[in-house]
């Protein structure tokens, strides 16, 4: 076993460790045991770092990779099959290496901002524990190499977020957020679960690395658009948990747990989690696959966005943000811009995580106020956390020199390029709403700092809540202090990992750093569109080698598309030589035509993105500017004047409502239904029998009462009667007897006689 | 070994019979004592059972021994029918695959049922006689190789659980115990019939005469041509495997055949509760893999696709019926209907990923469900209700009870790292693969979202928020300023006191544990489930007739 194997097991393990120690022994430990969670987070984080460095700073190998697998079930010599084993293991590249830092550095960060956050709360031990079992399931997703375990992985992380949004389950919005979370993801994992079984019963293995082959070697017997189905439906399983439109809902409330969680859990890494499956299951995904990732994206950042820019509670639009820019990494990978998305993923994880843990300390300072409207005026009292939150503030809006300028407009040059190779037309729509997404993202950010942080303080215009019972026994919200040193470093870390010269050299192309670098976008395994380069024997089982364009036209259209593809190719090229030189460690060279055409696209946009999206920032924030600090228009007014949007942004865009009035209310009715069904209807019928059952029991009772019975007693009262009557006959005279007889022949005669008559 | 395992609940019964009625706590004793002895002498099999050999029918060579364990064969009854021929009734033991699982899961159950019987007060000693002479007939049925013994077994079972739900049941509970005979007795009727003919149709290739062995009946070529259920009796085939299917699906309990299920566990005190859901349920569909399936494989095959519907009826259905229900009790018993859909649906899929699901999930289904009845008992008797809306926000004043619960509820929804779900992941592996049960996996997928939904809701309707205003409980503050709860006239231990946790936490383990690395149980099962699907194949059917 590779050394670095055996440490990833043990970065997986130690969390797993933290969490069995302190469920059980939390409240016998000193301090709820937190030291016991930091202490192994710590561990696990230095483990992490030394895998980083060994692999990103002293490996640099864009093609490293390492795996290890065991067998976990057996299922013996199986009919049909042939020997057949499930196996699990550990996987680690690029990615994998940087993902474990990335979540490991947060996780040990928010434990340490917990103990300052959590202080004092009623279940502070369990809330570690839970913080080790959510990194445990993490670090497994992220180190699964296979699609089974990363299932498994996927439902723990469901069920540490589940623990943990419910942490205070006392009160009923908690609860009912943990369920609603839950119960949207399942949907999404079902979805994702069909995807596996799709792939599963075609190669009886659930291992990413065997699956690409097979389908690289033509070994997917179904029809392509199983394939394109398998490759959505396990999207799907992103779309429950990155809260992709539509099962997006579960997220903003999901802000009633613990602040320090929903920067770990709900902004930087599970959410995540989503992108990074995708990222992982990239080369199976079809052309008409990515296609829908595309546009699910861009619908979902835009529609987040716009609700952003009305919501009041600090957390729900870093929320809504959070779903906003979760669609912009959705929407890379589904343009083909892998690297850029994953490389957002990254980013944006440190930044967001620093929003949440910022907005926590406001909340923390502000004793539980979390409404923007009765902030403002605290840039002064918490500096550290006002300029931490302002550099992350504005790595997410995309301004020039932070990082997510860098991937943002990665992803959008991608989504350009990708839109000019599909052919334009509707495709442009994406780049369209990743622009205008921008402009929004910039404008709610601009509005939040200002709120939170200049102008006066509002605290005092906040209207009397005769329920309001201040917890914590403060007079009043005076006095706001600057969050102790054991909050305010995680800030200060996550702060300056929100700079652009963390990922590369060069402040506008994240493609000079090292992440680009390292993290490449995979060939695809899709066969439809590997025929033209690919070796012709690897599809000898299909196809005819001497005529690829038969392969080709499996996908619908694809000779049409094809063909386009290489045209942008070759003009591509062409513009390439204009770029000169940097091209040259540009990313892979792909066999894949249509995948050559949407990189050197993207590449080629890469300053027109630029631009657009500097223009749209900086309109964003103009737009903020002009309503929130000059005043020349007002907020509230312009509110009125657009009610009916406004509500619109506000309300959510009522998904919640159209959901509870169909899936929910109709999941109930149908339970009503079908309870009422069983306790009358099938329960009737046999009540019904054995009513029957037991009226014929009567029934019988009755025969053998008055029919059989009464047969025996007719019997014996016939004979009996009969008996008297014939008496009478005896009358012992011989003339009585000689007229009966006489009667008798007579009556016989007359009969005989009328039997005769024909 | 067999005899012993079968018989010490027995032996343990007449023990009790010869004591007085007075001394109630040996009598409890007795019969645990009796049930950690079945539970060691299990252990002693499974540690002596090679899982490598199949089973199921007898080896390539003809050999009995070679395919099954354990084996203990006499004859036992030999009845001279004059023109008829003889009636041989063996005494015939054994274990493979399918039994041993089931073996091992009955004692299991066994041992928690005695511990959960420890409360009852009403006539102590006829209940413990009843008890053990349950206890022998489950474990009877599951190592009968002989249909007749096993028909004994299976309908000795009756008897007890009639008086165990009728005499110490709940208000209603005559109505359920009729219903539960009625139903089974409907049902093993018409098994009789086939049983019979079944023996005519089959002879022991080792002595040339009629049997009643199952593992001659799981071959083909011993049916005798022209016999009534020889292989060109295409009709009274089909019939048979109708009345036998319908007589084991009533015990699964197979929609529309499931409503004494819910009756039955409404009155049955926790302990029958326990060993009904735990064991008996199992009973059905370990019938069908013993004997419908592997007895008429041609009729299987030809009803995979209405099996595996039924079994999606079962998952779905039984899912929204959980949803509706208002009684704690119910809603588990709902959720053991939909659970043991998984395995109709498994078995549907009839290869190797799909069986094997089945069979786990048998025995994960006994582990998961028999915790969840335990857990509605432990606060039926401190609240004598069951209604889900009289509670709220139990987890804050009983910790480990709800920490309990939810481990116990996890795993019936089906979280990973708990038993179920693999056993689930794998029914749905097999039905998806094979395209015949496709479909019916697609649509059944949607189980893992309702099943999750009745769930939780219930979860947090009993055990988060607070306080409900017409809960059955009182809440005081303490002096200490803590918050605590009282349930009226209940003396014991608020959370969970330590018989509860004897039998709550080896459940507790075994889930985990199973759901981490299945292959303890699994492995047991594998070789078995494979010669099972290839006496099943149409492939080596053909290759017969």
């Amino acid at each position: 076993m590779h050394s670095f194997i055996q440490l990833s097991i043990l970065v997986l393990l130690l969390p797993l460790l933290s969490f069995v120690l302190l469920i059980f022994f939390n409240r016998r430990l000193p301090r709820g045991g937190d030291f016991i969670g930091i202490g192994l987070l710590g561990a696990t984080f230095s483990i992490a770092a030394y895998l980083f460095w060994q692999v990103v700073v002293v490996a640099y190998d864009p093609a490293f990779r390492i795996a290890w697998d065991f067998t976990w079930i057996d299922f013996g010599n199986v009919p049909g099959v042939g020997p057949l084993e499930i196996k699990m293991g550990i996987m680690i590249d690029n990615l994998t290496v940087i993902m474990l830092a990335m979540v490991t550095l947060i996780s040990l960060l928010v434990h340490i901002y917990s103990t300052g956050y959590m202080h004092g709360e009623t279940y502070y031990g369990r809330f570690f524990a839970y913080l080790g079992i959510f990194t445990f399931s993490m670090l497994g997703i992220v180190l699964s190499d296979n699609l089974f375990a990363i299932y498994i992985f996927w439902e723990l992380v469901g069920l540490s977020s589940y623990l943990l949004i419910g942490f205070y389950f006392h009160k009923d919005s908690a609860a009912d957020a943990q369920k609603k979370a839950f119960l949207t993801n399942r949907v999404g994992d079902i979805g994702m679960w069909l995807g596996i079984l799709i792939l599963y019963s075609q190669f009886h293995t659930f291992g990413y690395e065997e699956i690409f082959q097979h389908i690289k070697a033509g070994e997917f017997h179904m029809s392509q658009a199983w394939l394109t189905a398998a490759g959505i439906l396990l999207f799907m399983g992103c779309v429950g948990k990155s809260a992709q439109f539509p099962l997006h809902v579960w997220l903003p409330d999901a802000m009633e747990g613990p602040t320090p969680v929903s920067a770990l859990i709900h902004a930087a890494t599970m959410v995540a989690a989503g992108v990074y499956f995708v990222g992982r299951i990239f080369p199976i995904l079809t052309p008409d696959a990515l296609m829908v990732i595309a546009f699910v994206g861009a619908f979902t950042a835009f529609m987040a966005a716009t609700i952003a820019i009305t919501q009041h509670d600090i957390k729900r639009v870093l929320a809504y943000s959070t779903v906003s820019q979760l669609g912009y990494m959705v929407l890379g990978l589904g343009v083909g811009a892998y690297s850029a998305g994953l490389f957002h993923l990254l980013t944006h994880a440190f930044f967001k995580a620093c929003l949440f843990l910022g907005s926590g300390a406001i909340i923390h300072a502000m004793h539980h106020e979390q409404d923007m409207r009765w902030m403002g005026g605290l840039w002064k009292k918490m500096p550290w956390t006002f300029a931490t939150f302002t550099i992350a503030t504005l790595a997410l809006a995309g301004l020039p020199l932070t990082s997510g300028f860098m991937s943002k407009d990665a992803i959008l040059a991608g989504a350009l390029g990708y839109a000019e190779v599909e052919g334009g037309g509707l495709f442009y729509l994406i780049p369209v709403l990743g622009f205008f997404s921008a402009m929004l993202t910039a404008f709610y950010m601009g509005r939040q700092i200002w709120l939170v942080f200049f102008g006066q303080s509002r605290t005092h215009l906040k209207p009397a809540d005769p329920h309001h019972h201040d917890e914590h026994g403060h007079e009043g919200h005076h006095e706001v202090h600057e969050v102790a040193w054991n909050m305010r470093l995680p800030l200060v870390v996550l702060a300056t990992l929100s700079v652009f010269a963390v990922y590369s050299p060069d402040p506008l192309d994240g493609a000079k750093g090292w992440f680009m670098h390292l993290v490449q976008t995979p060939q695809t395994a899709v066969l439809a569109t590997t025929s033209h380069d690919a070796p012709a024997g690897d599809h000898a089982i299909l196809h005819d080698p001497a005529s690829p364009t038969v392969a080709g036209a499996h996908h619908a259209g694809a000779a049409g598309l094809l063909a386009e593809a290489e045209v942008h190719a070759d003009v591509h090229h062409v513009t390439d030589a204009v770029h000169g030189a940097d091209d040259a460690h540009h990313g892979p060279t792909f066999d894949d035509p249509r995948q050559a055409a949407i990189a050197h696209a993207a590449h080629a946009n890469h300053y027109n993105a630029i631009t657009y999206s500097t223009i749209m920032v900086a309109s964003g924030i103009t737009l903020a500017l002009i309503f929130y600090v000059f005043g020349f228009i007002s907020p509230e007014k312009t509110a009125q004047r657009i009610r009916p949007l406004y509500l619109y942004s506000f309300n959510k865009w009522y998904w919640d409502e159209i959901y509870n009035a169909t899936f929910i209310r109709g999941s109930l009715l149908l339970a009503r239904i079908f309870s009422w069904f069983d306790s009358n209807i099938i329960d009737g019928v046999v009540n019904g029998v054995g009513a029957l059952v037991r009226r014929l029991g009567r029934m019988s009772g009755n025969i053998d009462r008055y029919i059989v019975d009464g047969a025996v007693n007719f019997t014996a009262f016939f004979v009996q009667s009969s008996g008297a009557i014939l008496k009478k006959a005896q009358t012992g005279k011989v003339q009585t007897y000689v007229v009966m007889v006489l009667l008798a022949v007579t009556a016989y005669v007359i009969y005989y006689i009328l039997q005769l008559q024909p | 070994m067999l005899s012993l395992i079968v018989f010490l609940p027995i032996i343990a019964g007449l023990i009790i019979v010869a004591l007085p009625a007075s001394q109630k706590q040996l009598i409890r004793l007795v019969t645990l004592l009796a049930a950690v002895a079945q539970g060691v002498v299990a252990v002693l099999i499974w540690q002596g059972y090679d899982p490598s050999i199949a089973g199921i029918t007898a080896a390539a060579d003809g050999s009995l021994l070679g395919a099954f364990q354990f084996v203990e064969r006499m004859n036992w009854i030999t009845l001279d029918l004059g023109s008829l021929g003889t009636l041989n009734i063996e005494y015939f033991l054994g274990v493979d695959g399918l039994s041993i699982t089931m073996v091992l899961l009955t004692a299991l159950i066994s041992i928690i049922g005695v511990l959960s019987s420890w409360p009852i007060k009403k006539q102590v000693k006829g209940y413990f006689i009843l008890y053990n002479l349950l206890s022998t007939a489950m474990m009877g049925c599951f190592v009968a190789l002989d249909f007749f013994l096993f028909y004994v077994f299976w309908e000795l079972m009756l008897l007890p659980m009639y008086f165990l739900i009728g005499i110490w049941g709940g208000p209603n509970r005559e109505y359920a115990a009729i219903k539960f005979f009625l139903y089974t007795l409907f049902g093993s009727v018409f098994m009789l019939l086939v049983m019979i003919g079944l023996y005519f149709s089959v002879i022991d290739p080792a002595t040339g005469q009629n049997t009643f062995s199952l593992v001659a009946m799981a071959d083909q070529a011993n049916y005798i041509p022209g016999s009534i259920f020889g292989p060109e009796s295409v009709t009274w085939r089909y019939a048979a495997f109708i009345v036998l299917f319908i007589g084991f699906a009533i015990k699964v309990p197979m929609f529309p055949f499931h409503t004494w299920l819910p009756d039955a566990h409404v009155e049955a005190p926790t302990p029958i509760s326990v060993i009904l859901a735990g064991v008996l349920l199992k009973l059905g569909t370990y019938g069908m893999m013993r004997i419908n399936f592997p007895l008429f494989p041609e009729v299987f095959q030809a009803s995979l696709y209405v099996i595996g519907v039924l079994g999606a009826i079962n998952i779905i259905y039984g899912a929204f019926c959980a949803l509706a229900q208002l009684d704690l009790k119910k809603m588990v018993a709902y959720s053991s209907i939909s659970h043991m859909g998984y395995v109709l649906l498994g078995l549907a899929a009839a290869n190797s990923e799909g069986m094997t699901g089945a069979l786990y999930q048998m025995f994960n289904h006994g582990t998961i469900t028999a915790m969840l009845f335990l857990l509605v008992g432990v606060i039926y008797d401190r609240a004598h209700t069951r209604d889900i809306e009289k509670f709220g926000g139990l987890a804050t004043y009983m910790p480990v009870y709800a920490g309990l619960v939810t481990v116990a509820w996890f795993a019936s929804l089906g979280l990973p790292g708990l038993s179920g779900f693999i056993s689930e992941a794998f029914v749905f592996v097999g039905a998806f693969s094979s395209e015949v049960t496709r479909n019916i996996a697609i649509v059944s997928v949607l189980g893992i979202v309702f099943g999750a939904a009745y769930l939780l809701w219930s979860l947090q309707r009993m055990f988060l928020g607070k306080r409900r205003p017409d809960a059955v409980y009182e809440l005081h503050t303490g002096p200490d300023g803590q918050e605590r709860i009282h349930f009226h006239d209940w003396k014991g231990k608020l959370d969970l006191d330590g018989r509860e946790l004897a039998m709550l936490v080896p459940l507790t383990i075994i889930i985990i544990v199973l759901g981490v690395y299945p292959m303890p149980v699994m492995g047991l099962m594998t070789s078995s489930i494979n010669k099972l699907v290839e006496v099943l194949s149409p492939v080596l059917m053909t290759a017969v007739h």
